[in-house]
């Protein structure tokens, strides 16, 4: 039985997916990501006190569970692996221009919350109720390889049946989220997930 | 103390970015925490920095917080009485 990408979405600051298709997004004064959780319509005001990464993660997330009659059901198998190259480094400095000057030091306690990466997937665990496996790693540069060989470690634990995975980028000029929801199967008919599948579907969300 | 409340509610919308609520949505004496807002204890720590950061109010106990904080109201009278900025 081998493992396949049941869904996958691909959020950038100017274009995003789901399996392929993209999400019409109205231009505007809005930045791009309030602008896609307007659009589609999602009602989670705690998305306004995330930072960027967990925006994107939580964005990406809501790509792939929307219209799932069961999202809401409390899910103990599915579990979620995020990874990037920055880490948090966004949020930490933002929170250490909090703490720069001991005349202006008042450090802010919703900018320290996201000084860790491992919050977004806090962030996707809370909205979607899932108890499962959940850990960030921070890796050299995307490595498809990586994500392949953990996500594979990952279903050797009997309680995991689904991993939600993806590589969640915020740096800078660089933001970027390319998720996939991977699950067993037997069948032909589905996306492996494998190194050269990832490489394809990454491309094919990064070129709109 | 008019232009106080509304100041503080304008503050407390761009601190704890509560992108979709409106100045004038905010009730004088509604709870800020449970109901109302619905803010948590995060945004709680936000506010105690906001009474320092703007107004030069020290809380040296969190629990304090509890009770100023019950409206905005109750935050601006006690902001009006004590304010060192």
């Amino acid at each position: 039985m081998g493992l396949v990408i049941r869904k996958y979405s691909y959020i950038n600051d100017r274009v995003a997916s789901v399996d392929g298709r993209a999400i019409p997004v109205p231009a505007g004064e809005e930045k791009f990501l309030t602008a896609l959780y307007r659009a589609r319509r999602v009602d989670y005001p705690r998305f306004f006190k995330m930072d960027a990464l967990s925006k994107l993660g939580f964005l990406a997330s809501e790509l792939i569970f929307e219209g799932d009659a069961s999202r809401f059901t409390p899910r103990d198998h599915v579990a979620i692996l995020c990874f990037n190259r920055s880490s948090s480094l966004e949020s930490d400095a933002a929170y250490q221009a909090t703490i720069r000057h001991g005349e202006e030091y008042f450090p802010s306690p919703s900018l320290f919350v996201y000084t860790l990466p491992n919050i977004v997937t806090a962030e996707i665990a809370i909205r979607n109720r899932l108890h499962g496996e959940t850990a960030f790693y921070v890796l050299e540069r995307f490595d498809p390889r990586a994500l392949v060989g953990r996500v594979g470690e990952a279903f050797q634990d009997a309680a995991t049946r689904a991993v939600l995975v993806a590589w969640v980028e915020s740096f800078r000029d660089s933001r970027e989220v390319f998720m996939m929801l991977v699950e067993k199967n037997d069948t032909i008919f589905d996306l492996p997930f494998s190194v050269e599948s990832i490489v394809e579907l990454l491309n094919r969300g990064r070129n709109g | 103390m008019d232009e106080l409340i509304l100041n503080l509610k304008r503050e407390i919308i761009e601190v704890l970015n509560l992108e979709e609520v409106k100045p004038e949505e905010i009730e004088d004496d509604a709870p800020l925490f449970g109901e109302g807002l619905g803010l948590d204890s995060i945004d709680a720590l936000e506010l105690i920095v906001l009474m320092e950061k703007n107004y030069g109010i020290k809380l040296s106990d969190p629990a304090q917080g509890r009770e100023l904080f019950k409206s905005i109201r109750v935050m601006a009278t006690y902001i009006r009485d004590n304010r060192k900025k």
